[in-house]
């Protein structure tokens, strides 16, 4: 059984004459354990599915399934997700960030405190719990962010161009760091990016989106062992992967 | 069915005030004493069109002298302050804790010291303008981005040409807000301190004929006081939209929330 | 500069001006009877404050200042919310509030007591009217301070609508709902004091306006010095709050 299952789903915005048609027949089926990675023109409808993958926002047309049950409200235990900039909330420290959503549970606070502590260790951020926000570096925003989305361990995170605001450097050390944590975790992941070398680099799969209304125009099997190491890039196979997806971006109406 | 477009909708609520004003008093469903109409109203201030007139060129005079002391001062005051970092951080702060008092209760000393003419209402009026202005030009001096200066250092410039062609420029768009701010305030404190004591002077007028329950004529002067603020804000705007075409976004978009939001000037508590 | 220093220096101003006041009018230098010097102000502040006929005033000016306060606040906050709430309603609204915002609220005080006269009732009106408009722009601030990034999020982790409220809107809001306390009180004092000094029989600022009227200078220092106390006072209070409640925001 896959852990995503989108069955050929189609959204329209409401709006003036009629409605902007924004995803058109997106059928996907993503296996469990997989890494997978969607890239496409700017307002080719990227984040929409991913917001109704999270359950944030109803699809118009069409089924999600995640393992075999639909979604139709965000669930955390099921579905987590890491956002674009650090939404970090300012007025919690990072621990209490981390520990956001098992507090709405009502999760016993040793448990919640314990729990969190892991998932910040796992991030690389030992001993920085009682930062707020603005007292961290932009990797290390998006590394908390990453903590939350893993606090309630669901077996699917979802990321939305999550390192698109950190320089290169750290960029390139964040992917790295994803795959380790991903490696120790084994979360299905779909992740969203403008970056081909980063999506070559992370995926296990990467599927290419049309400019509006967003349709699935290919599907590039990314055939590099893992685990990936910084010196593939040079390789012919990595240039080719990703000039077969820029052909296809390019081409794509 | 689509709504109607914000615009229209507000055209209509003001065509609706004003027929309320009309049609209410004169179907006597409202008593006239509470609201005459604005026929009447205006009425009234055609008839006695003299008496207003002179009381408007009182009132334009205090307002204009209490304008040149409050930017005057405001501005040198502000300029010192915020220039200057250890003024800066002892008195802004301070100042801001005296924006708390209601400059009003300061009246009655005026009036003590100056009489009940126009001396107390320009001093009361150039006080209450004075605060703004100080404080938006000390803002306006310290959020100049300090790389125009290093840029203009690095091409050579003498710490005169420095203020004049730096410090000055950029800090004209926040002095001009101070400004608008400032001037509307001494409007304000003219027509209130005219209204609470005085010989003469619109606010003199509001006040004299509501102690004879002449209400068409306290309207004529209420109206003429909304039309000379509405007047100068619109004014203003106008000065500060052609002054600032230059001033796009920067470093500091202007109204965004920063830490010292709360010491700029708020506006006018009256 | 060091905090310590900066105190310091406030404190040294402070006592100049005290020490200004004191000895310029005893000395001659200013006419005492225009100024009259701290020590017989403080003394009269003294007397004053023993005095029922001041009491009552206070007592009369502090309900005035709670109830327009209580009217004012809940009022304007919640044509704010509406206003940043519902985009068609802020369309309407909000270039129109900033007229009225650059409108003197004075001089519809004569409006007022034509409705009310010169009571409890119409000083208490013309308060929360003057209060109601920098509340109403404040409240629909706070709101748009909230940010749509921190809701979605809140959503994501599966949060409820009380949830929402209550662990985003308010803790967002919570700078920006305290600088609204603190001005708007400014405004309220204010508005009481205005409607006070025009027409009134009672309350501190009556007689502020009397003792003036009258030449009857130490009574109407004392009083200044008074209600500056509290209002400053009040405002360092909040501010204080404010700076703790707004660390993150920088
Ligand atoms: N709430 C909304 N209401 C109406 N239209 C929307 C809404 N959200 C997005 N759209 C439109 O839908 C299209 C897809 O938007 P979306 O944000 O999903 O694109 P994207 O692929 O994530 O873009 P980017 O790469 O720039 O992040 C865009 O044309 C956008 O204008
Ligand atoms: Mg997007």
């Amino acid at each position: 059984m896959s852990a995503i299952a989108v069955d050929r789903l189609s959204h329209v915005y409401a709006g003036a004459e009629g409605g902007v048609p924004a995803l058109e027949d997106i059928t996907i089926g993503v296996e469990a354990g997989k890494f997978v990675v969607i890239v496409g023109p700017s307002g080719c409808g990227k984040t929409s599915l991913l917001m109704m993958l999270a359950g944030l926002r109803h699809q118009t047309e069409g089924t999600i399934l995640c393992a075999g049950k639909p979604i139709s409200e965000p669930d955390p235990e099921r579905v987590g997700v890491v956002f674009q900039e650090a939404s970090l909330f300012p007025w919690l420290t990072a621990l209490d960030n981390v520990e956001f959503p098992l507090a709405l549970r009502g999760a016993p606070r040793d448990d919640r405190r314990r729990r969190a502590e892991e998932m910040l260790s796992l991030v690389g951020l030992d001993g920085f719990g009682g930062r707020y926000p603005h007292e961290l570096s932009g990797g290390m925003k998006q590394r908390v962010s990453i903590a939350r989305g893993l606090v309630q361990d669901p077996p699917v995170l979802l990321m939305d161009e999550p390192f698109a605001a950190l320089d290169e450097q750290t960029r390139m050390t964040m992917g790295h760091e994803l795959l380790r944590i991903w490696s120790t975790t084994r979360k299905t992941v779909v992740f969203i990016t403008h970056s081909l070398t980063e999506a070559v680099y992370l995926a296990d799969e990467v599927l290419v989106m049309s400019a509006r209304p967003g349709r699935i125009i290919d599907r590039i099997e990314v055939t590099l062992p893992r685990p990936r190491t910084y010196e593939m890039m040079a390789t012919d196979t990595f240039g080719q992967l990703r000039e077969r997806i820029w052909q296809q971006i390019r081409k794509a109406p | 069915m689509r709504w109607p477009k914000p615009s229209t909708v507000r055209w209509g609520l003001l065509v609706a005030l004003l027929v309320f004003w009309e049609v209410m008093p004169s179907t006597k469903i409202i008593p006239e004493l509470f609201l005459p109409s604005l026929s009447k109203t205006l009425t009234v201030l055609w008839i006695d069109r003299v008496e207003y007139a002179e009381a408007l060129v009182v009132t334009l005079y205090e307002v204009g002298v209490a304008m040149v002391i409050a930017c005057g001062a405001g501005i040198l005051t502000g300029a010192v302050v915020g220039g200057i970092a250890t003024l800066r951080n002892i008195m802004l702060p301070v100042f801001s804790s005296l924006y708390a008092v209601p400059i009003v209760i300061l009246y009655p000393i005026f009036t003590a010291w100056f009489g009940i003419g126009s001396e107390s209402k320009i001093a009361f009026a150039g006080i209450y303008g004075f605060f703004p202005v100080m404080l938006s030009t000390a803002a306006g001096i310290r959020t100049i981005d300090p790389q125009y200066l290093l840029a203009a250092r690095s091409m050579g410039a003498t710490l005169v040409q420095q203020i004049t062609r730096v410090i000055i420029p950029a800090s004209i768009p926040t002095v001009l807000t101070g400004l608008r701010l400032g001037g509307a305030l001494t409007i304000i404190g003219v027509v209130v301190s005219e209204m609470l004591t005085a010989s003469a002077g619109i606010g003199y007028l509001v006040s004299r004929y509501r102690t004879i329950l002449d209400s068409p004529h306290v309207f004529a002067a209420i109206l003429m006081i909304l039309v000379l603020s509405i007047m100068f804000d619109l004014l203003a705007r106008t000065v500060e939209r052609h002054t600032l075409v230059w001033q796009t976004a920067g470093r500091r978009e202007r109204g965004a929330p920063t830490a010292q939001a709360s010491t700029l000037p708020a506006p006018a508590p009256v | 500069m060091s905090q310590a220093q900066i105190v310091a220096f406030r404190l040294a101003l402070l006592a100049a001006v005290a020490a200004a006041w004191q000895l310029l009018p005893s000395s001659g230098i200013v006419d005492a009877r225009l100024l009259p010097p701290l020590g017989d102000v403080l003394a009269m502040l003294g007397q004053l404050l023993g005095r029922s006929q001041v009491h009552e005033a206070i007592v009369v000016t502090a309900s005035e200042v709670v109830l327009a306060f209580v009217i004012a606040v809940p009022l304007g906050a919640a044509i704010g919310v509406l206003a940043a709430e519902n985009e068609y309603f802020g369309e309407i609204f909000k270039p129109m509030l900033f007229y009225v915002f650059s409108v003197p609220k004075s001089i519809f005080l004569p409006m007022f007591i034509l409705i009310f006269g010169i009571g409890f009732q119409q000083k208490v009106a013309y308060a929360a009217f003057s209060t109601v408009f920098i509340v109403i722009m404040s409240a629909t601030a706070a709101v748009e301070s909230v940010k749509a990034d921190h809701v979605l999020v809140a959503r994501s982790c599966g949060a409820t609508r009380t949830q929402i409220l209550l662990r985003i809107y308010v803790p967002s809001m919570m700078p920006v709902l305290l600088e609204t306390l603190r001005i708007s009180m400014i405004f309220n004092f204010t508005g009481v004091m205005i409607a006070e000094m025009y027409a009134s029989r009672t309350g501190i600022g009556h007689l502020i306006a009397n003792w003036g009227e009258n030449f009857q200078m130490p009574q109407l220092f004392a009083g200044v010095i008074l209600l500056a106390t509290v209002a400053i006072l009040f405002n360092e209070v909040v501010r204080h709050l404010e700076a703790r409640f707004s660390t993150w925001r920088t």
